[in-house]
């Protein structure tokens, strides 16, 4: 069992290549062959858009008219932009809401799951959110979520407790789209843990069984760590993604009120399509880019560090 | 500090039978309002059952002749008989050319050798950080240029030959996997592609199918995309189709009951595919070798 | 099997054969007048053999995007349903045909149009859009809560306000408030906390105020801009500071109205349609699908503050795209739907007013053989009881800014003089 996470052995390929093997370089040449067809997409249509996109955050670019050069100013001119800065703090605020809630409830539903039920049923429930768009959801919590007519006042009004404003009240908003968010990727976090899950041999709790360990220490000395490599996965696609919260956003609040759901992917497209400041857009764009680096390069080294496999 | 192994079980079960009602409420709510009179809907807003049960929703998104007078604000009816075979077509040739293409990259990352493998696959990573607002400008002009507007073609290429999420998956995955038995093949003197084909891929039937019910959702959700280079009824996909029902006007309600009922019908397809690829998972998982 | 892959990837399975007809693309928000639209359309090609009308109708939501994607791409529709915020922008970068030329060389009768309504669309000479419709507002209101209230139609008929004490306006709407216990909110022991039916209910406050504050603003004398295109505007002024108190009084105070906290996006017609409000200023497009959801609905003028009454009027136009490969059908097009062939055809739909004024009495008409009685509408249709929609640069930017000073404002973060000074502020640093 290899417990490997970030890369498999590399045995210094890089500068080796004068000196490989023929069989060697079949592998390399293999390698390229294999990843040509992605490598041609992530080029045509991830690569040359961003170096575009950075060419744009150069310039100002109204979208109507040619752009013209403008240097760093727009860059200068996010550094001082105290509702970009803002922005950005109410999406960290989003990420801290929306993501450890998100994956212990993602690796709860996975584990009980994998324990107890092992019904396709079950898992068709637990993706059913997922199977609704985006804007069909926001609606839909809209109307259960209204303050006056929806359907969770009235529930806790049964319960004894006071109407809340959820999406209406400032205080709300943002956990409100957390929630909704949660509400939708749970069930899909759950089913790439149940994935892992599978993927870790039984005998091993059967050995572990027959040694007395309690479940709390096989989760902790089998699961947790044989998980891993999903665990890795999970996190930095759903951190990725939740700092560019932008769906539920424009369905529901459309960043406010008061502006206490602008997220940045928010504020972003209100300067792009809505203000015509596409240069602008994209260097905060950029700016975003290189912090979500940072945050995943850390995030790897974090979880790497940390690493007790099992051999 | 003991709890007994039953009581253990039944507050695991009650956490499930919690999270399914969550789970569901709110669908259960798109069901309501899609049989609920145009009338009704926001009087019976916070009931968990509609005042009445009617169909004729679901009859005039079909187009069909329907006792339920559409509300002002209605969409006009989806042509059915198109806007799903289209769907299908769409969702079928993204999500192969995504799973054979972001796997083929997968196994490569995970087994393969050659220089600047890792900085590549970080570099595919990186590429889920941009954030999509600035890309499809460029990726629209492009499409647009090749003559693809109003091509399935058009449609899926910029995602057809890979997606950093699945191949960050599957990567993982062939990480996990035990690399024995594909040694044994090399030795054997199987070339690498009928390796990955034959031996590794194989072993991982539990993630690729999860992955495909994960991304044939998508897919059949996808909606800015297809709305900006498919709004040919020749190639209307769904969500297009379903967009008219949304909001009409600057500060409208969009048409609920009629809303609702097109998407209980839309989502019926991806349930018999789920069900469908579900007992696939379960029964791939029974003769993959993995106990 | 082989062949009908490339074609299916192609998606010319259904392609047309080439034909020597000229296509023009029209763009459209409202599905609800797409059929009205389809109809101009076939009277349209009836005369003009070897043209063919493709209608394009996309919801609000991506309906700009989409736009300037396609201004970019230079796959723009020839014409489309343009809004006034949009004008500015599109008219300064070009992207809008100058119709101007076309109507003189084609004599074309701009008279006839509603007045005020050409000239919005129009700066320095040039004309950017040829009107197809206007709107007004009323006071919409359930005929069934009035009577409970010991009120008759006749004394909406002529409500008056004012900042200080909200006039017979404000009384009404206390009548119509009810608590959970049936206490009404002008009688003693009404409790505030526990209100069942609200007097008045609104949409979340929207930048524009078109349906929810602008016709009280507007009928203190106040006005957004001093004249069309201006460079400034009017935020500062006390006169709108003391309306939207007085708003948030009625809300925060009175409990005569849901506060901002109460009042979910889905806005003022859920709370009408559930019974949960009594009163509701509504705009003329709004009128069928309240008359069809509630048969209670009724309609009245709005009240007369110090200065009268004071609607926003406010109408869409078609525009011509610059760049439009077949401009000459693109205008004939254009002409046609301005002309009074298509908008008696918009007239008869009872859906909205069509731009041609005389037109107005025929499109009453029809939607009185839907039950709908708009004269509320149309009695503050004229010039002194109107002012227009602000058309100025930055409309969008203003939107966002006014938008948070007016969340800020209404859920009680602060004085109404300052936090609308420092919007005004704001604006003036725009431009």
């Amino acid at each position: 069992m290899s417990g490997q996470i970030d890369a498999p052995p590399r045995r210094r390929a890089g500068r080796m290549l004068p000196r490989m093997t023929a069989l060697r370089r079949r592998e390399a040449l293999t390698g390229y062959l294999f990843i040509l067809p992605a490598g041609i997409g992530l080029l045509a249509f991830f690569v040359l858009p961003t170096l575009r996109a950075a060419q744009i955050s150069l310039t100002h670019w109204n979208l109507m008219r040619p752009a013209k050069w403008a240097g760093f100013e727009n860059y200068a001119r996010l550094w001082a932009d105290a509702q970009f800065w803002d922005s950005m703090w109410i999406t960290l605020c989003y990420v801290l809401y929306n993501i450890p809630v998100q994956t212990a409830l993602g690796l709860l539903i996975a584990v009980l799951a994998d324990r107890l039920a092992k019904s396709v049923a079950l898992r068709a429930v637990i993706i059913a959110p997922y199977l609704i768009s985006n804007v069909v959801a926001g609606l839909v919590w809209l109307l259960m979520l209204d303050p006056l007519i929806g359907m969770t006042n009235s529930f806790l009004g049964l319960l004894g407790l006071a109407p809340q404003g959820f999406l209406s009240s400032p205080d709300q908003s943002l956990i409100s789209v957390a929630a909704i968010s949660i509400w939708r990727h749970a069930g899909f976090t759950a089913l790439l843990f149940y994935a892992g899950l599978q993927a870790i041999p039984k005998d091993l709790y059967e050995a572990a069984r027959l040694d007395g360990a309690s479940e709390a220490a096989m989760f902790r000395l089998i699961t947790l760590p044989l998980l891993r490599p999903v665990l890795v996965f999970v996190l930095v696609t759903s951190i990725v993604g939740s700092f560019q919260v932008f769906d539920v956003i424009a369905v529901t609040t459309q960043g406010g009120p008061a502006g206490s759901t602008r997220a940045v992917l928010w504020y972003i497209y209100e300067n792009a399509f809505q203000f015509s400041r596409m240069g602008y857009a994209s260097a905060m764009s950029m700016v975003l880019f290189a912090i979500l680096v940072l945050v995943t390069l850390a995030q790897m080294r974090l979880l790497r560090g940390d690493r007790s496999d099992l051999g | 500090m003991t709890v007994s192994p039953r009581l253990r079980r039944l507050s695991g079960q009650a956490v499930l039978g919690l999270v399914c009602l969550i789970s569901l409420l709110p669908v259960w709510m798109v069901l309501k309002t899609a049989v609920t009179l145009p009338a009704d809907i926001f009087a019976t807003a916070d009931k968990l059952w509609p005042a009445s049960i009617t169909f004729g929703n679901f009859l005039r998104v079909l187009g069909l002749p329907s006792e339920v007078a559409p509300p002002a604000n209605a969409g006009a009816a989806i042509s059915f008989g198109l806007a799903p075979p289209t769907t299908v077509i769409y969702t079928a040739l993204l999500v192969s050319g995504q799973l054979f293409f972001s796997s083929l990259a997968a196994y490569a990352f995970a087994r393969l050798r050659f220089p600047g493998r890792d900085a590549i696959f970080y570099s595919f990573i990186a590429a889920t950080m941009i954030p999509s607002i600035v890309l499809f400008i460029p990726n629209f002009i492009l499409i647009r240029q090749l003559g693809l507007l109003n091509t399935f073609a058009g449609m899926v290429a910029p995602n057809i030959l890979m997606l950093p999420f699945a191949v960050f998956f599957l990567r993982q995955f062939f990480l996990t996997t035990p690399k024995e038995l594909e040694e044994a093949a090399r030795l054997d003197g199987l070339n690498w592609f009928r390796i990955y084909w034959h031996v590794a891929l194989p072993l991982q039937r539990g993630p690729m199918a999860t992955l495909a019910i994960l991304l044939s959702i998508q897919a059949w959700n996808d909606f800015f995309w297809p709305f900006l280079t498919g709004q040919d009824e020749s190639v209307q996909v769904m969500a297009v189709a379903l967009a008219q029902y949304q909001s009409q006007t600057g500060q409208g309600q969009p048409d609920w009951t009629g809303l609702m009922a097109a998407v209980m019908l839309s989502i019926i397809p991806v349930l018999i595919l789920l069900v469908f690829f579900g007992r696939r998972i379960v029964e791939s998982l029974q003769t993959s070798g993995m106990k | 099997m082989k062949a009908l892959i490339p074609a299916l990837i192609s998606g010319t399975l259904l392609s047309a054969a080439a034909h020597a007809e000229v296509a023009v693309d029209y763009w459209m928000w409202d599905s609800q007048q797409a059929p009205v639209y389809r109809k101009c359309a076939d009277l349209f090609e009836a005369e003009h053999p070897g043209v063919k009308i493709a209608i394009t109708q996309t919801g609000w939501n991506q309906y700009w995007t989409a736009l300037q994607t396609a201004f970019l791409s230079g796959d723009a529709p020839d014409v489309f349903v343009n809004h006034a915020t949009r004008l500015p922008e599109f008219a300064a970068n070009g992207l809008l045909a100058n119709l101007a030329p076309r109507i003189d060389a084609a004599g074309y009768d701009l008279g006839g149009f509603h007045p005020g309504l050409v000239e919005t669309w129009s700066k320095e000479g040039a004309v950017y859009g040829l009107p197809k419709d206007w709107a007004t507002v009323a006071l919409a209101y359930d005929a069934g809560k009035l009577a409970a209230a010991g009120l008759s139609p006749e004394d909406l008929a002529d409500l008056d306000w004012s900042p200080e004490d909200g006039g017979s306006f404000q009384q009404a709407i206390a009548r119509m408030t009810v608590d959970a216990a049936g206490t009404r909110g002008n009688e003693p022991g009404f409790d505030g906390s526990k209100v069942a039916t609200y007097g008045l209910v609104s949409n979340p406050f929207s930048p524009h105020g078109e349906t929810e504050w602008s016709y009280l603003a507007g009928s203190t004398g106040w006005r957004f801009i001093d004249a069309p295109w201006a460079e400034s505007y009017n935020f500062d002024d006390p006169r709108l500071a003391a309306t939207l108190a007085w708003f948030r009084d009625l809300a925060r105070g009175h409990h005569y109205m849901p506060t901002a906290e109460q009042t979910g996006k889905l806005g003022g017609e859920t709370l009408m349609f559930s019974g949960k409000g009594a009163m509701s200023v509504i705009g003329s497009w709004q009128a069928g699908l309240y008359a069809q959801s509630m048969p209670s609905v009724r309609f009245a003028p709005i009240p007369a503050g110090p200065e009268g009454r004071s609607s926003m009027f406010n109408g869409l136009a078609d525009s011509v795209w610059s760049g439009s490969g077949n401009p000459d059908e693109a205008w004939a097009w254009t002409a046609f739907l301005g002309s009074d062939a298509c908008q008696s055809v918009v007239a008869e739909s009872g859906i909205v007013f069509p731009a041609r004024e005389a037109l107005t009495e025929d499109a009453l008409r029809a939607f009185e053989a839907k039950g709908i009685d708009m004269s509320a509408f149309v009695a503050v249709a004229t010039p002194e009881t109107t002012f227009p929609f602000p058309v100025t640069d930055y409309g969008n930017e203003i939107s966002a800014i006014v938008r948070d000073a007016l969340d800020r404002l209404m859920l009680g973060q602060g004085d109404a003089d300052e936090i609308l000074a420092g919007a005004d502020a704001e604006i003036d640093r725009l431009f």
